[in-house]
């Protein structure tokens, strides 16, 4: 069990990371999107243990580790907010340059600075 | 329940505050009270604990210690905590005098000194993540804040670089529950001692890495200048002053207590990656002419001064740490606030922080720089002590550069600030100069909360 939740962390948290290197926003926040619920589920295997759910386990009966469900779901709650967040300025991004790809954002940055350089030589 | 006070008077302030126009200055007036009076309750805090020599702690819920999430202030908590809010307090103030442009400002301010009490004061590693996330969500939000659209892609870029620091930092906290079984910060501390060195050092690592893009260390530092230059003062201020805390905190709290010994063994690495933030920022600082840049850059040089001292290790490096984090917080709030300010006395207030940065007497920064060649003078290593000299003198040049350019040439061009404005930014020079000249306080602090620090070693 261990093992596969390992190959399954890894395999996000690669996926994630390799989408993180992409120029284009919306595959910037998928990419965050999965890194975080790699650290979910690396939380989830850190306490991995076997038993009946855990509220209120009757005599003889062994709760699995409750800690690790509370703090993931904790982690869950973080990571949506997080990813809303990310939309949300990732759109603002969109409204105001009319594009999502990085490349072309820095472009339209230059171009804005050696405008304003001009403009400074200018007064 | 004095430790509870300051983190419930902003937490129940904010939340309030979330829901009137922050526009309006009566909201920020009562956002910045809300805030003084947090700030007075920790000050309060801070005397009892540093003067009286004992951890306060509070287990939430009335549960058994040992069960329940803990509250805990010693030296080293509340000295940042008190700190950081005393800095969000200034960056407050400074934009409520100079008008709020958004309606949510006043309550990210406070929801971000919410979350820096709450993970300066906590004694449970899951729950300082949980803070950590809440004053970096206002972090990242704040960091939008000024209107203007070139904003929104550098906002994105630090949310996307710092969110993966703090993934990277909750994979980390999951493995210390792993190899520990506890989430107590005192037991972690102690049980790390037995864990397997090869799991404990890639903790240690996962837990460098969230920290040092934090701080915005030599080698994770490319998000930086690009959120602070051109972002709105009070912003740039809390970004760096307060917020910037978290990483040099960080490091001290993880890398100092619960992880001693392996802070130990990559000695020689901290010192190392320390150095080489040093020199790139001076003399990236050096090259540029923009003050946000020149201030950006030297943020950058100033953090890798906290994490030599860390390197050196032992109660006088960890001193000068502490030390020399608070000096560098209080500069760079107080050089982001001045700078873009015009009139009597503006360069006044500037040329304080301009000393403090290059270790000038009579300023703090002369007793951080002080600790500072004290910890290379312990460490015995003569290269240490040039590199600081060095650094010093780099950090004299570029910041007297910017002085230059910006209050000899062109001071008749512009309009004097509100006088008002320019209060807040003399104020905040003089607590740096205060700090100077009445040492005391700011040694006792440091030794006080470098004391707990290293004990595994």
């Amino acid at each position: 069990m261990t093992l596969l939740f390992a190959i399954a962390v890894g395999v996000m948290f690669g996926s994630g990371a390799f989408l993180l290197l992409k120029p284009d926003l919306f595959r910037i926040v998928v990419g965050i999107v999965l890194v975080a619920n790699a650290a979910n589920l690396t939380l989830i295997a850190s306490g991995l243990s076997r038993g009946v759910s855990p509220i209120l386990p009757l005599d003889g009966e062994t709760p699995s580790d409750p800690l690790v469900q509370a703090m993931t779901v904790t982690a869950i709650v973080i990571g949506l907010a997080v990813a809303a967040l990310l939309l949300s300025l990732a759109y603002r991004v969109y409204t105001s340059h009319d594009t999502v790809d990085l490349d072309e954002l820095s472009h339209a940055e230059a171009r804005r600075e050696s405008e304003l350089e001009r403009e400074e030589v200018e007064i | 329940m004095l430790i509870v006070a300051p983190l419930a008077i902003t937490w129940v302030a904010a939340a309030a505050l979330a829901l009137l126009d922050g526009r309006r200055r009566w909201v920020g007036w009562l956002a910045a009270a809300a805030l003084a009076a947090a700030t007075v309750s920790l000050a309060v805090l801070t005397v009892t604990v540093v003067d009286g020599d004992e951890v306060e702690q509070v287990v939430a819920g009335g549960w058994p210690a040992g069960v329940g999430i803990v509250l805990r202030a010693d030296a080293l908590g509340v000295v940042f905590a008190l700190l950081s809010l005393v800095v969000v307090l200034f960056a407050l103030v400074h934009e409520v005098v100079a008008g709020v442009r958004t309606r949510g400002f006043p309550a990210l301010m406070l929801f971000m000194a919410t979350g820096l009490t709450g993970l300066f004061l906590t004694g449970d590693v899951f729950n300082f993540y949980v803070f950590f996330e809440l004053a970096m969500i206002s972090g990242y939000v704040l960091s939008a804040y000024g209107g203007e659209t070139r904003h929104y892609g550098a906002a994105f870029i630090f949310a996307v670089v710092n969110l993966l620091g703090s993934f990277v930092f909750l994979i980390a906290v999951a493995a210390i529950y792993h190899v520990t079984g506890t989430l107590e910060m005192a037991v972690v501390g102690e049980r790390m001692t037995e864990v397997d060195p090869s799991a404990a050092i890639m903790i240690a690592v996962g837990i460098f890495v969230a920290f040092g893009v934090k701080l915005g260390l030599f080698p994770f530092h490319f998000w930086l200048p690009a959120v602070y230059v051109g972002a709105s003062p009070a912003v740039a201020a809390v970004l760096s002053g307060a917020l910037a805390n978290i990483g040099a905190y960080g490091l001290l709290r993880f890398g100092g207590e619960l992880l001693s010994q392996e802070l130990a063994l990559g000695a020689t690495v901290l010192i190392v990656i320390g150095s080489a933030s040093v020199v790139y920022g001076a003399v990236q600082a050096l090259s540029r002419r923009d003050a946000g840049e020149v201030l950006a850059y030297s943020a950058i040089g100033q953090a890798g001064y906290v994490l030599i001292a860390l390197g050196v290790g032992g109660p006088v490096g960890y001193a000068a740490a502490v030390v020399y984090a608070i000096v560098n917080s209080l500069n760079k709030a107080l050089l982001f606030l001045a700078a873009p300010l015009r009139g009597w006395l503006v360069g006044a207030a500037f040329v304080v922080g301009a000393f403090s940065v290059a270790g000038l007497p009579p300023t703090g920064g002369f007793l951080g720089k002080l600790e500072l060649f004290r910890a290379g003078i312990d460490a015995g290593s003569v290269a240490l002590v040039g590199l600081l000299f060095v650094g010093g003198a780099l950090s004299f040049v570029y910041m007297f550069q910017i002085y230059q350019y910006r209050y000899w040439r062109n001071e008749r061009l512009s309009d004097p600030s509100p006088a008002l404005l320019r209060a807040v930014a003399l104020t905040l020079a003089a607590v740096v100069v205060v700090l100077g000249v009445w040492p005391e306080p700011l040694l006792l602090a440091g030794r006080e909360a470098a004391q707990n620090l290293g004990a595994g070693q």
